[in-house]
C-alpha cells in the first residue's frame, strides 16, 4: 500500500513537471532547424534599406535565438504587388509561389481570406498584446469574418505637399493667395490660374504651360470628397455617381484637368515634381522621402527647393477628413511553425522601438499607442531629417483635428477602384485633347460617360 | 597489473569463504548477456562506419552545392557578360550612326550637351529589350559627357540612364515593371517609366573607381577587342542607389576607336541571393560567396552572399582569410566569425582579357560553429543512448533479479522457520510448493526418527541409573566389609607416595594390569615389584586385591 502511494506521488510530481514543461517551451520554433519564411513588401527605393536593416537585425538576433529566417524574395510597388498577388489568390497558370508574409491593403486580404489562404493572426496575438496598437488601425485589418487577417506595421495618411520654392515664385508675380490651397476650388482656380501664367511666359510657344496639382489617386480624391460632404461614394458595392455631391466634385476636378492646371498623369505624382513639373499633389504621407530637396531642370541644371506639408484639402464646406492610408502584413496559410514564426516577427517589427527606427527613416506613422502617444513627441526633437520631421509634425496636428476615412474591403473593390481610376483618367484625358484641338466639351456630357 | 587484481580477487574470495549471493550471480548473469547486446550493436555499428557523424552528408553536401552554385554562376556570369557586349555592339552601332548624322565626333560630346537626350533616346529601346527579356537587375548606359551646364558639376556628373527592374529574376511576366534610377525623366515618362524615388537625371561618379578603370583600360588597350575589354566590378552601390551590386561594365567605343562611355548589366545583391542562395532543406545556415581573391583571402567587401542565414552583405566588410584545410574543408576567418566550407575558381574573364589577372573565387560555407555541430551529427546522442541503455540494463538486471528471487529468499527464510507453505509470497510456485511439501513430509519422519531416539535415550537413562543403584548399593556393602582402620591409613598416607609410586598407583586404579604397567612406566618386573612393596607398606595394604578395593571406595567417594 505504502508502495503504491509512493509510486502514484512520483507520477504525479513527474506529470506536473511534464506538463509544465511542455508549457513553458510551446514554441514550434527549434533554432537549430530554423523557418525560412519568404517575404515580399513595396518598402523599395529609399525605404528599402531601412526595412533591409530592420530584417538584418531580426534575423541576427531575435530570429536566430529562435530560429527564424525572414528572406525577402520580392520588392516592388503596392500594385505591381497586387498583379503578382491577384495571380496567385486566382490560380492563374503561371503564378509564382505565395510568399508567407506579404504587404498588401485590406481590399487584396480579402481576396485570400475568402479562399481560406490567410493565417487569422488573432490565434497568435493576446487580447491584451493587441490592446497595445492603436484599436482602429487592428479595426482595419480586421475582414468580413471579424478575424484579424490584415496587421498594421505603419499607416500614412494623405496630405498635401507643395513646392514652397515653386509656389512663392508663382505667387510673387500674381499674387496668387496661399489660403486657397485649403481647398479643391481653392486648388482648382490657382491651377488655372498657374496654368496661364506658365503659358504666358513663353507667348510664342502655346499651351505650353505647366501643371499646377496632381494626385496620385482621383479615386481618393472623389471618395474622401463625397465623405467630407457627408455621403458616400459607395452605394453598397456599387459606385453612387448619381447624385449632386458627386456632380459638384466632378465638376471642381473636371475645369482644372481639361485647362491643363490639374495632372492627369499615370505614374506618381513625385516624379512630376522632381523635375518641377507640378506645383503640389496629394498623395501618402509616407512618399515625403519620393520628393527629395532638388527639382532636376530639362537641361539638366538642379535647383534646391523646399517642400512645405500641408493638411490634406477639402471640398468648400466639407468636414475634414482624409484617407487612412497604408497597408498592414499578411501571414499565409501554413503549417504551425511557420505561422508562429510570422507572428513574432510582426511582434517584434512593430514593438515600439523598431516601430519607430521604421518611421524616422520613412516617414510613415507608428502603429502602437505607446509609440504614437510618447515616443513620437520625444523622437521628433531629435530627429535628424528635417522632411520627416516636418511631415510627422503635419500629420500629427492632422490627427488631431480630421476624422478619417478608411476604404472598404469587399472582393471587389480592388477592381472596382481601379477601373474607375483608368476610366476617370481616360475621359479627362480625352476631354483635354479635345480642349486642346478646340473642339467642343463640357461637364454636362462627360458626367454622363461615367454614370 | 591483472595479476595482482586476481590476487586480490582470490583473496577476498578466501575471506569471504560464503561466497556469491544468488542475487548478484543473477545480476552478473543479466548485465553481462545485456553487455554482450550492446558490444555486438557497437561492433555492428563500427564495422557498418556508422558513428552518428555527419562528415560525409555535410561534405557531400556542401560539394554538390559549390558543383551547382559555381556552374550556375558561371552559366549566369557568361551569359551577362555575353548579353553585355551584345548590348555595346548594338549601341555603339546606333551611337556611331548619331554621331555620323550630327556631323560630330565621341568627343565633341562633351560640348555639344544638348545632343545628349537625343542620342540616348535612340538607345532606350535596346535597354528596356535586355532589361525585359533577361534575367538581370539592371541595365545602363554611362556617357564620359553630362549636361550639366557648371564646370563644377562636369567633374563629377555623367549622363546616362539606368534602369531597374522589381523582379530581378522574371522576364516579361506580370508585376514586373522597371522603374529608372538616373537619365532625362522626359525619356521615361515616354515610355511609361516611373522615376525611383532615388532618380537623379546624371550620375555623381566621384568615388566610383569602376568609371575610371574601364575607360582607362580601354583607352589604353584599343587593339584588344570589346570580349577582352569588359569588367565586372566587386559589389559596389552606385551614388544613390539603395542596393548594392555586381556591374558588368564593357566600354562603348567608335568604330575608330575612341572610348566614350560604357554600358552594362547590373547584377544585385536581391539577384544574387535569388539566384545563387544553397538550397536550405539540409543546412539552412549554408551559404554561397562570390568575391575577388587575392592574396589567399576573399575580399568580401567586394562580393556578394547568398543564402538564408542571417549573414548578409554588409555584415562581411572584412575580407576572408583562408586559414587552410581542417578535416578536408577550407577553413576562413572574417570579423570574429570562422567559416568552413569548399571554394572553387570562378573564371570571369576569357584568356587574353586586359583583367585576366584579376581573380575571383566562389564559397560554400557553413559558419565553423554550424559546421562542428554538422560534422559530429549524432555522436553525443549515439553515445547517450549506449550509456542509457546500459544503465538502464543495470537497473533492470537489479530490479528483475530481485524480483525474481524473492519468493526464493521468502522461501529460505519459510524453511528457517519452518513454517512451509504459510508465507503468501512462496505460494503459487510449483517448484517451492514441491519443496515445501517434500521438506514437510521430512520434517515428519524426522521427528517420528527423534521420538523413537528419545525413548531410546530414556530407557538408557533409565538402566543407567538402575546400575548406579546397584553400585551404590555394593559400594556400601563392601565398606561394611573393609576394615575402616587400614582404610584410613590409606587414605592419610596417599601423600608419602613419590612420584613414581603415585604414577604407578594411578595405573592400578585405571585397571591397568601389571604388564601394562611395565610398557608405561618403562620399568622392570623387579623394578615394579619393589615400587609395589613401597607403595603397599606405606598404604598399609598386603596386597593389590586389597589396595584396589581401597582405590575403589575412594572413588566412589569421591576423595
Amino acid at each position: 500500500m505504502k508502495k503504491t502511494k509512493k509510486l502514484l506521488l512520483l507520477l504525479t510530481v513527474f506529470s506536473i513537471l511534464v506538463v509544465s514543461l511542455t508549457a513553458c517551451n510551446r514554441s514550434p520554433l527549434d533554432p537549430d532547424e530554423p523557418v525560412t519564411l519568404t517575404m515580399w513588401h513595396n518598402y523599395g527605393g529609399d525605404m528599402q534599406q531601412a526595412m533591409d536593416l530592420l530584417i538584418d537585425e531580426f534575423n541576427s538576433t531575435v530570429g536566430k535565438e529562435q530560429g527564424i529566417i525572414i528572406n525577402v524574395t520580392a520588392i516592388s510597388s503596392s500594385s505591381e504587388l497586387n498583379e503578382s498577388l491577384a495571380l496567385i489568390v486566382n490560380g492563374d497558370p503561371g503564378a509564382p509561389d505565395m510568399p508567407d508574409i506579404f504587404t498588401g491593403y485590406p481590399k487584396v486580404g480579402v481576396q485570400f481570406m475568402e479562399k481560406g489562404m490567410l493565417c487569422n493572426l488573432d490565434n497568435y496575438f493576446s487580447e491584451e498584446e493587441l490592446d497595445e496598437y492603436i484599436d482602429a488601425f487592428v479595426e482595419e485589418g480586421r475582414l468580413a469574418d471579424g478575424g484579424l487577417y490584415v496587421f498594421p506595421i505603419a499607416k500614412s495618411t494623405e496630405i498635401l505637399y507643395l513646392n514652397q520654392t515653386l509656389f512663392d515664385r508663382f505667387a510673387a508675380a500674381t499674387g496668387a493667395d496661399s489660403s486657397k490651397l485649403a481647398t479643391f476650388e481653392g486648388l482648382a482656380e490657382l491651377a488655372v490660374s498657374y496654368y496661364d501664367w506658365t503659358d504666358g511666359l513663353t507667348p510664342d510657344i502655346e499651351n505650353d504651360g505647366k501643371q499646377f496639382f496632381a494626385s496620385d489617386a482621383w479615386f481618393n480624391v472623389i471618395g474622401v470628397g463625397m465623405t467630407q460632404l457627408g455621403t458616400d461614394f459607395l452605394d453598397g458595392e456599387v459606385l453612387s455617381l448619381n447624385n449632386d455631391t458627386y456632380t459638384s466634385i466632378f465638376n471642381s476636378l473636371y475645369t482644372p484637368s481639361v485647362k491643363g492646371g490639374f495632372a492627369i498623369y499615370d505614374g506618381y505624382s513625385s516624379d512630376l515634381s522632381k523635375t518641377g513639373d507640378l506645383v503640389c499633389s496629394t498623395g501618402s504621407s509616407a512618399g515625403i522621402l519620393f520628393y527629395g530637396d532638388t527639382i532636376t531642370h530639362a537641361d539638366g541644371t538642379v535647383e534646391n527647393v523646399e517642400y512645405s506639408i500641408l493638411p490634406y484639402p477639402t471640398f468648400a464646406g466639407g468636414e475634414k477628413v482624409a484617407l487612412q492610408r497604408g497597408g498592414g502584413l499578411m501571414v499565409a496559410k501554413n503549417e504551425e511553425a511557420k505561422e508562429y514564426a510570422a507572428a513574432v516577427f510582426l511582434k517584434w517589427l512593430t514593438a515600439a522601438d523598431q516601430n519607430m527606427e521604421f518611421i524616422s527613416k520613412t516617414g510613415y506613422l507608428p502603429v502602437t499607442k505607446l509609440a504614437f502617444e510618447e515616443k513620437i513627441p520625444v523622437h521628433l526633437e531629435t530627429l535628424e531629417d528635417a522632411r520627416i520631421k516636418k511631415m510627422l509634425t503635419a500629420v500629427l496636428s492632422m490627427y488631431e483635428e480630421y476624422d478619417f476615412f478608411f476604404a472598404p474591403s469587399f472582393s471587389g473593390f480592388d477592381a472596382l477602384s481601379s477601373k474607375f481610376e483608368k476610366d476617370f483618367k481616360a475621359l479627362l484625358t480625352e476631354e483635354r485633347e479635345k480642349y486642346l484641338e478646340g473642339k467642343e466639351y463640357s461637364a454636362e456630357s462627360a458626367i454622363k460617360v461615367l454614370q | 597489473m591483472l595479476k595482482e587484481a586476481l590476487k586480490l580477487w582470490a583473496q577476498e574470495k578466501r575471506t569471504n569463504p560464503k561466497g556469491s549471493t544468488l542475487q548478484r550471480r543473477l545480476i552478473l548473469f543479466f548485465v553481462s548477456i545485456t553487455f554482450s547486446i550492446i558490444l555486438l550493436f557497437a561492433v555492428l555499428l563500427m564495422l557498418l562506419d556508422i558513428d552518428g557523424s555527419d562528415k560525409k552528408a555535410v561534405s557531400g553536401y556542401l560539394k554538390a552545392e559549390l558543383t551547382d552554385v559555381s556552374k550556375k554562376m558561371e552559366d549566369e556570369s557568361g551569359r551577362i557578360s555575353l548579353l553585355g557586349l551584345s548590348l555595346a555592339e548594338t549601341v555603339s552601332g546606333s551611337c556611331d550612326t548619331f554621331f555620323k548624322e550630327q556631323g560630330i565626333t565621341a568627343a565633341e560630346l562633351t560640348v555639344h550637351p544638348e545632343l545628349i537626350e537625343p542620342l540616348l533616346e535612340r538607345q532606350i529601346t535596346s535597354l528596356l529589350t535586355v532589361i525585359d527579356n533577361n534575367t538581370c537587375s539592371g541595365v545602363f548606359i554611362l556617357l564620359d559627357a553630362s549636361v550639366s551646364g557648371s564646370a563644377e558639376a562636369t567633374d563629377t556628373a555623367r549622363s546616362g540612364i539606368f534602369i531597374k527592374k522589381t523582379s530581378p529574376v522574371s522576364i516579361q511576366s506580370v508585376g514586373n515593371k522597371n522603374y529608372y534610377l538616373r537619365g532625362p525623366a522626359s525619356l521615361a515618362r515616354e515610355h511609361g517609366i516611373d522615376l525611383l524615388g532615388q532618380w537623379k537625371m546624371e550620375y555623381d561618379i566621384s568615388g566610383q573607381e569602376f568609371f575610371t578603370e574601364v575607360m582607362t583600360t580601354a583607352r589604353n588597350n584599343p587593339e584588344l577587342p570589346l570580349s577582352r575589354l569588359y569588367y565586372w566590378t566587386g559589389r559596389v552601390t552606385l551614388k544613390g542607389n539603395s542596393e548594392a551590386g555586381f556591374l558588368l561594365c564593357v566600354p562603348l567605343r567608335t568604330a575608330d576607336g575612341a572610348v566614350y562611355g560604357l554600358c552594362g548589366i547590373e547584377v544585385s545583391d536581391r539577384m544574387f541571393k535569388l539566384l545563387f542562395s544553397p538550397t536550405d532543406s539540409t543546412y539552412s545556415n549554408a551559404f554561397s560567396l562570390a568575391a575577388p581573391w587575392t592574396e589567399e583571402a576573399f575580399c568580401t567587401s567586394k562580393g556578394l552572399i547568398a543564402g538564408n542565414s542571417y549573414l548578409t552583405g554588409h555584415r562581411m566588410e572584412q575580407n576572408l582569410l583562408s586559414e587552410g584545410e581542417k578535416d578536408s574543408f577550407e577553413f576562413f576567418t572574417g570579423t570574429g566569425e570562422a567559416y568552413g566550407g569548399y571554394t572553387s575558381v570562378l573564371r570571369l574573364y576569357p584568356s587574353g582579357s586586359a583583367y585576366e589577372e584579376e581573380q575571383w573565387k566562389i564559397a560554400v560555407l557553413l559558419p565553423e560553429e554550424h559546421l562542428k555541430d554538422a560534422l559530429a551529427g549524432n555522436s553525443a546522442y549515439l553515445l547517450f543512448i549506449i550509456i542509457g541503455l546500459l544503465l538502464l540494463s543495470l537497473l533492470a538486471s537489479y530490479l528483475i533479479s530481485r524480483r525474481y528471487l524473492r519468493p526464493v529468499n521468502h522461501a529460505f527464510d519459510t524453511i528457517k522457520n519452518k513454517s512451509y507453505g504459510e508465507s503468501p509470497e512462496t505460494r503459487g510456485y510449483t517448484e517451492i510448493d514441491d519443496l515445501f511439501a517434500f521438506l514437510a513430509q521430512k520434517d515428519k519422519e524426522h521427528e517420528a526418527e527423534l521420538l523413537s531416539l528419545e525413548q531410546q535415550r530414556q530407557n538408557v537413562e533409565d538402566s543407567y541409573e538402575k546400575a548406579q543403584t546397584r553400585l551404590t548399593r555394593i559400594t556400601n556393602r563392601k565398606k561394611q566389609e573393609v576394615d575402616q582402620d587400614g582404610y584410613q591409613m590409606f587414605l592419610s598416607h596417599l601423600h608419602t607416595l613419590t612420584p613414581k609410586e603415585r604414577e604407578i598407583f594411578n595405573l592400578y586404579l585405571e585397571g591397568k594390569s601389571a604388564k601394562e604397567i611395565l610398557v608405561n612406566v618403562n620399568i622392570n618386573e623387579n623394578t615394579l615389584k619393589y615400587h609395589n612393596r613401597n607403595i603397599y607398606s606405606k598404604l598399609g595394604v598386603s596386597s593389590r586385591k586389597e589396595l584396589l578395593l581401597y582405590a575403589a571406595l575412594m572413588k566412589e567417594e569421591h576423595v
